[in-house]
């Protein structure tokens, strides 16, 4: 049988999140332990994020926190998907610490806002990653099965 | 010894389509072919505990471990028997034996000997039986106090009324009139008064700030540890949430470098401060 802490885990997560979020992170949703929505902003004045909020779509598995959650940005009227050479058009996130090897349990959906965050902060680039369109048009694989190559891991 | 073989398999059919009345006759018909098999008998325990046959379930599980002293199963079942029947204290024992055997296995399995790789994923779930085994002894005792409580400070006015009536009397027969039994009812009330005030300050408070300590919470599962094991860099983990994790990954959860559960350490003290808290603290077990 598959670890039965998925649950328990994403509902203490919960518990502790409804309570207080760092600056900048809200959670939108979370009716269910398979799917969490949350919104994030830039903190700093960095051009190409401000004034904008950003929304985040996190899918767990049973296995969760062992393997990682399917994290995506999602587009919508007023929540567009941001520019970085790492975020394709469709909002798919190449992010280490999000693939099967980069990522240890003791992260949690906190952890993984605050490094979007930061990712975003630091971020100079206003560029989408290479090869977007052609991605973005062709894939159909779900995040978790595309076989990211983490080129340039100082962006 | 073939027929008790093809007996249990039609059992266990019967087991998975949800019909434990057929399951439990079927194995029944196993034992008696075959009254050898401890198997046989751990299987007829999960279909009666399905059954809620909880004492019938634990003659099962002692004519298992009689023949089979180290079955797992047989704890595991007999745990979750106890816990059924309120015996509290069994469930926690046979939770831990469970649990101890769990480990054993996960020991022999990698040292390359014959280790039973269906336990090694019981882990967690004993591990989170264990907690729930806690818990409800805990729930128990808390519940005990409780009317104990209540009832001392029950029998406590019944006597200081006692103890007003006879004053009471008194007054009478030195002659103080109304006014002297007035002052009598005054002073005999006030101290009921007093008595009642004083045991309700002693009832736990309901809304006392229930937090538990980060020293005593895994990082993977966010549950109390009930047997922590150190890593390399010095940082514990539940041994089944950390165990879990490498088996997939291989590195530490902190700095990536390789670790193998091989080197993974029990955590001796902290397992013990986990023990007391939990012990004090009997709600943090789902907190």
């Amino acid at each position: 049988m598959s670890a039965p802490f998925a649950a328990k885990r994403l509902g203490k997560e919960l518990q502790k999140i409804s309570n207080s979020l760092p600056p900048g992170i809200e959670l939108v949703s979370a009716d269910n332990f398979e799917e969490w929505l949350v919104d994030i902003r830039v903190l700093d004045d960095n051009p190409l994020y401000r004034n904008e909020i950003y929304r985040l779509r996190f899918r767990f598995s049973s296995t969760y926190p062992i393997e990682p959650p399917e994290v995506v940005f999602v587009k919508l009227p007023d929540r567009p998907i941001p520019i970085h050479p790492h975020i394709y058009s469709n909002g798919i996130i190449c992010l280490d610490l999000l693939g099967h090897q980069g990522w240890s349990p003791v992260q949690n959906v906190e952890s993984v806002c605050m490094s979007l965050q930061s990712m975003l902060t630091g971020n100079t680039k206003n560029e989408r990653p290479p090869g977007d369109e052609e991605f973005v048009r062709g894939n159909r694989l779900r995040p978790r099965d595309i076989e990211f190559y983490y080129h340039d891991n100082d962006v | 010894m073939a027929k008790s073989i093809q007996l249990k398999e039609e059992g266990n059919r019967r087991f998975q389509a949800g019909d434990y009345l057929q399951a439990e006759a079927l194995y029944s018909q196993a034992i008696i072919a075959d009254p050898t098999n401890p198997a046989l008998y751990t299987n007829r325990a999960m279909a009666r505990l399905k059954l809620s046959q909880w004492d019938n379930a634990i003659a099962d599980c002692s004519e298992c471990l009689r023949l089979s002293p180290n079955s797992m199963k047989a704890h595991y079942i007999l745990s979750q028997a106890h816990l059924a029947l309120r015996a509290h204290d069994d469930a926690v024992h046979h939770a831990l034996r469970a649990h101890a055997l769990c480990i054993g296995d996960e020991a022999n399995a990698n040292n390359g000997s014959a280790g039973k790789p269906s336990h090694q994923n019981s882990l967690a779930t004993i591990t989170a039986h264990v907690l729930r085994c806690k818990k409800e002894r805990w729930d128990h005792l808390e519940k005990r106090r409780a009317r104990e409580t209540s009832e001392l400070e029950a029998e406590v006015l019944e006597l200081l009324a006692r103890e007003r009536e006879r004053a009471l009397r008194e007054a009478d027969e030195s002659g103080l009139g109304e006014a002297g039994r007035q002052e009598v009812e005054d002073e005999w009330r006030a101290k009921a008064d007093r008595l009642r005030d004083v045991f309700e300050k002693a009832r736990p408070r309901e809304d006392r700030k229930r937090r538990v300590p980060d020293w005593a919470i895994d990082d993977i599962s966010f549950c109390v540890m009930v047997d922590p094991v150190v890593t390399k860099t010095g940082k514990s983990y539940e041994r089944a949430s950390i165990v879990e994790h490498l088996r997939r990954h291989p590195h530490d959860p902190l700095t990536r470098e390789p670790l193998y559960i091989s080197e993974l350490r029990p955590n001796l003290d902290l397992k013990q401060a986990c023990d007391e808290f939990l012990e004090e603290n009997g709600w943090a077990a789902d907190w």
